[in-house]
C-alpha cells in the first residue's frame, strides 16, 4: 500500500471524524448535563438536513444560499429541540431511563414518517457550496476542499465548545450540574432553564451537522440511524459527556472506518464495534469518562 | 412467608380459569375469526413470544435490549435459507435457527453482559445493527434488501389454520418454559441481581455467568419466534432485524406492564391488532406508535395490567380498612 493511499485514507478519516464529532457533541453534551441518552439526536440531525435542503432551494441564492439555509435550519432544529425538551423531556427526569429512552425513541418514529411525508424517500442533496467546490492539494495530494471546510467547523466547534463548557459562568454551572444537580439548584440557579438550554443548544447542532452533510448527497432517510450507531460509538470509546472523550472517539472512529472501507468496506462498521467492544471491555465508562455512581 | 405462599397458591387458581378460557378460545378461534384476523392472531402470538424473552431479560433481569430483534432476524434467515438453498427438512430448519440464534447471543452477550443500563442497551442496539448491516449488505448470501421469497411450510402445515395451531402450540410451550425458568432458582436469581446486583455478587453468584445464560436463553426464544413466522409469512427480509422491529418487545413490555409475565403478551396483542386496524386507514404506522408509546409513558405508567394492579390493590385496601372500622 503506497503512501498516498494510506494518506488519502487518514484525510478522508479526518473529515468523517470531524462530522462525527460535530454530531456526537450535541449528544454527548446534552448526556453529560441531562443524563438522558436521546435516542432520537440521530433524527434531528436527519430532520436539520432535510429543512436546509428545502431552504437552501427557497432561497435560491448562489453563494450565501447554503451557508444561510444551514444556519437557519440549525435555529429551527433548535426550536425543535426546545418544543421536544420542554413538552417531553422535562416531565421524563423523575422516571426511569428506560422510559426517557423509550421516550426518545417514539420521536424518532415521529421525526422518520414526517420526512417520509413531507419529503418523500429520495435521496436530495445540495451541489457544494462556494468556496468549496474544487480540490486543495496536500504535499501535492488532490483533497477536495469541501472536507476541509467540514474539518474546520469541526475544530471551530471544539473551540467553541470548550470556551463554553471551561471558561464561561454558564460553563462553570453546566460542569457543576453534570456532576451533582441537587447542589447547583440548591444555589439558587434555575435547573429546568438549565436543562432546556443545553437540550436547544445540542439540538442546533444536530441541525447544523445535518445540514452541512447535504453536499456530500447523503439526505435520505435512514440516515438518522446510520449516524447515531457511529455516535454511540463514538461516546462510548471517549466516555459519555466528556468533550475531549468526544473528540478523542470521534477522531478513532473516523479513522477506524476510512481504514476499515479500504480494507473491507462490508465490515467497516464491525471493526468500529470491535474497538467498541474492546474499550468497553477494558474502560466500560470510555476512555475519558467516569464512572455510574 | 407461609401464609403467603398459601395466598399465592389459592389466588393461581383463582386466576387459572380465566387462562384456561383463554387457551380453549385460543383453540377455538379459526372457527370464528376470517383468515385475516386468523393471520393477525399469527403475528401477535409470535411478536408475543418475542415481548416474553425480551421480557425475560427486561422485566426480571433489569437490562433493556435494543437488539432482540436481530435475534429474531436471524432465526427466519435461518430457516428460509435452509428451507430454499438447502431443502432442509421443515422441523431440523426451525431446531437449527434456535441454534444459530443461541450461538449469535452467546457471542453478542460475551460482551454486553458485561454493562449495565444504558450502556448495555446501547451496546445491544450497536450489536443488533451490526448484524442487520451484515445481513443488509452480504447480497450474494441473503438477498440483500430484496430478502428471500418462497419459504414454504411442510404439507402438514400448508392451511393457515394447521399454522396457526402449530404457533399456538410453539407458544404456549415457550411461554410455559418461559415461566418454569422465571420461576426456578435459576430465576430467582436473575431477579436477585436486579434488585441487587452487589449482594448478590457476595453471596458468590457469578453475575455475568448468570446473565450469559439469561441473555441465550432470551436470543434462543427470539429465534425461534422469528424461525416460525417466516414459513408462514412465506417470506423473510432485512427490515426483520431493524431497530424498529426490536423496539416492538420494548414497547410492548411497557405497554402491558413490564414486572408482569404476561403484561407483555397483553402489549403485543393490543398493539399487533391497532396495527392491523390503523393500516386500513393510513400507512404512517410509525407516527401512530410513537404518539402511543408517550401516552402510554405519560398516562399509564406502569402499563396496563400494572395499572389494573395497582387500581386492585387500592380497593382492597380500603375495602381493608372499611372493615377494620
Amino acid at each position: 500500500m503506497s503512501f498516498d493511499v494510506l494518506f488519502s485514507q487518514f484525510m478522508s478519516g479526518i473529515a468523517r471524524g470531524a462530522l462525527l464529532f460535530l454530531v456526537a457533541s450535541g449528544l454527548s453534551l446534552t448526556f453529560g448535563v441531562l443524563r438522558v441518552l436521546n435516542f432520537a439526536h440521530g433524527s434531528l440531525y436527519m430532520l436539520g438536513a432535510f429543512l436546509s435542503y428545502s431552504i437552501w432551494k427557497f432561497l435560491l441564492m448562489p453563494v450565501l444560499g447554503f451557508y444561510l439555509a444551514a444556519v437557519i435550519a440549525a435555529l429551527i432544529m433548535g426550536g425543535v429541540g426546545m418544543i421536544i425538551e420542554f413538552g417531553l423531556l422535562r416531565r421524563l427526569y423523575a422516571r426511569g431511563w428506560p422510559e426517557q429512552l423509550l421516550a426518545t425513541y417514539a420521536i424518532i418514529l415521529i421525526i422518520t414518517d414526517l420526512v417520509k411525508w413531507a419529503w418523500g424517500g429520495e435521496f436530495l442533496s445540495i451541489p457544494r457550496p462556494r468556496p468549496f467546490t474544487g480540490a486543495v492539494f496536500l504535499f501535492g495530494f488532490p483533497f477536495p476542499s469541501y472536507n476541509f471546510f467540514i474539518i474546520i467547523l469541526g475544530l471551530g466547534l471544539v473551540v467553541f465548545l470548550w470556551w463554553l463548557v471551561y471558561k464561561t459562568r454558564l460553563g462553570d454551572i453546566i460542569r457543576a450540574a453534570a456532576q451533582d444537580r441537587e447542589m447547583v439548584s440548591a444555589l439558587g440557579i434555575p435547573i429546568p432553564w438549565l436543562f432546556t438550554w443545553i437540550f436547544v443548544l445540542g439540538a442546533a447542532i444536530a441541525g447544523l451537522s445535518g445540514a452541512v452533510t447535504a453536499p456530500f448527497g447523503s439526505v435520505a432517510l435512514g440516515m438518522d440511524i446510520e449516524i447515531i450507531i457511529e455516535c454511540f460509538a463514538v461516546v462510548v470509546i471517549g466516555g459519555m459527556g466528556s468533550l475531549p472523550g468526544t473528540l478523542l472517539g470521534a477522531f478513532i472512529v473516523g479513522q477506524v472506518y476510512a481504514f476499515g472501507i479500504l480494507f473491507k468496506p462490508e465490515l467497516a462498521l464491525a471493526f468500529i464495534f470491535m474497538v467498541m467492544a474492546v474499550v468497553l471491555i477494558i474502560r466500560p465508562w470510555g476512555i475519558f469518562g467516569r464512572p455510574e455512581r | 412467608m407461609e401464609d403467603h405462599h398459601i395466598e399465592g397458591k389459592d389466588s393461581w387458581i383463582k386466576r387459572g380459569w380465566w387462562l384456561i378460557l383463554l387457551i380453549i378460545a385460543s383453540f377455538l378461534a379459526p372457527t370464528v375469526l376470517s383468515e385475516f384476523y386468523l393471520s393477525v392472531l399469527c403475528e401477535a402470538l409470535v411478536m408475543s413470544l418475542m415481548a416474553l424473552s425480551f421480557n425475560f431479560l427486561f422485566g426480571y433481569m433489569g437490562q433493556l435490549s435494543f437488539g432482540q430483534a436481530a435475534f429474531y432476524g436471524l432465526g427466519g434467515y435461518t430457516v428460509a435459507m435452509l428451507l430454499t438453498k438447502a431443502h432442509f427438512n421443515f422441523w431440523l430448519s426451525i431446531v437449527a435457527a434456535v441454534l444459530v440464534a443461541a450461538l449469535v447471543g452467546l457471542v453478542v452477550g460475551i460482551f454486553c453482559v458485561r454493562l449495565r443500563g444504558i450502556y448495555f442497551a446501547i451496546l445491544t442496539l450497536a450489536f443488533g445493527q451490526l448484524i442487520f448491516t451484515i445481513v443488509f449488505k452480504w447480497h450474494n448470501f441473503t438477498g440483500g434488501d430484496d430478502g428471500i421469497q418462497g419459504v414454504f411450510p411442510p404439507e402438514l402445515l400448508k392451511s393457515p389454520i394447521a399454522y396457526y395451531y402449530f404457533i399456538l402450540l410453539v407458544f404456549l410451550v415457550s411461554a410455559f418454559i418461559l415461566w418454569k425458568i422465571i420461576h426456578s432458582p435459576f430465576g430467582h436469581t436473575v431477579v436477585a441481581m436486579r434488585e441487587n446486583s452487589e449482594r448478590t455478587e457476595f453471596l458468590g453468584i457469578h453475575i455475568a455467568k448468570y446473565q450469559l445464560i439469561a441473555f441465550v436463553i432470551a436470543a434462543a426464544f427470539c429465534g425461534l419466534a422469528g424461525a416460525i413466522w417466516v414459513p408462514f409469512y412465506r417470506s423473510v427480509a432485512p427490515s426483520y432485524l431493524t431497530w424498529i422491529k426490536s423496539g416492538e418487545p420494548v414497547m410492548a413490555a411497557i405497554l402491558g406492564g413490564p414486572p408482569i409475565f404476561l403484561g407483555p403478551i397483553l402489549g403485543m396483542f393490543v398493539m399487533t391488532f391497532f396495527h392491523a386496524w390503523v393500516l386500513g386507514f393510513t400507512v404512517y404506522w410509525p407516527v401512530v406508535m410513537g404518539a402511543l408509546i408517550l401516552a402510554i409513558i405519560f398516562f399509564l405508567p406502569g402499563g396496563i395490567l400494572g395499572f389494573a394492579q395497582e387500581k386492585v390493590r387500592q380497593r382492597k385496601e380500603r375495602n381493608h380498612q372499611l372493615q377494620k372500622k
